[in-house]
């Protein structure tokens, strides 16, 4: 394979699999990132589940 | 032979749909701190009663992953209280301990008070998310 082709697709690996990004600035202001927590409920719930089994079979 | 690097990145393309769509976050009591352990071992040692008093229609299950009393009663009073203290601690745990955020807390509690519609008894008076208490 062409290493012109090869680091095309290299890239694209990158691009897909995830990427990290990294800022740069002044470390006096610090930039600051709102984020969105996302609960998956599905999770919550076994724990929910787990917990009261626990609570009831523990009598 | 030149078909690979296209199945290359069809496997990239695979690999972090899966990794986005198929995975179920899990969380925990990751760590058994002294106030965890006491509020578990003070339910399940209450469990019983609890039962009893939501078997009489004096307590029942609410929306938010509580215990209300729905006739007064001393008895049940002091078991509603010291229960519901016990359920905040846990559902206090679960939060802070998976880093849940500002909301959190309602969603845990959201989540226990359906767990809790769901594993009740026949008879007993479960509140539905719209409010309406209901006997199941």
């Amino acid at each position: 394979m062409k290493p012109r082709r090869f680091l095309s697709v290299f890239l694209w690996i990158v691009i897909l699999a995830g990427c990290t990004v990294k800022a740069v600035g002044d470390p006096n202001r610090p930039i600051t990132i709102n984020a969105n927590i996302v609960v998956d409920i599905r999770g919550l719930k076994k724990t929910a589940v787990g917990i009261e089994d626990m609570v009831a079979q523990g009598t | 032979m030149r078909k690979w690097p296209l199945l290359i990145v069809w496997i990239a393309l695979l690999a972090g749909a899966s990794r986005s769509l198929g995975a179920t976050a899990s969380y925990d009591l990751r760590e058994m701190t002294p106030e965890v352990q006491t509020a578990l071992q003070g339910r399940q040692a209450r469990y019983a009663e609890l039962q009893r008093l939501k078997s009489e229609s004096i307590l029942g299950e609410d929306n938010r992953g509580f215990v209300k009393m729905l006739r007064e009663s001393t008895e049940a009073r002091g078991v509603a209280q010291t229960e519901n203290q016990d359920r905040e601690v846990i559902y206090r745990a679960i939060v802070d301990q998976n880093q849940l955020g500002p909301d959190g807390m309602t969603q845990v509690q959201q989540v226990f008070a359906e767990v809790q519609r769901g594993k009740a008894k026949s008879g007993d008076l479960i509140q539905l998310r719209s409010g309406e208490w209901v006997q199941k």
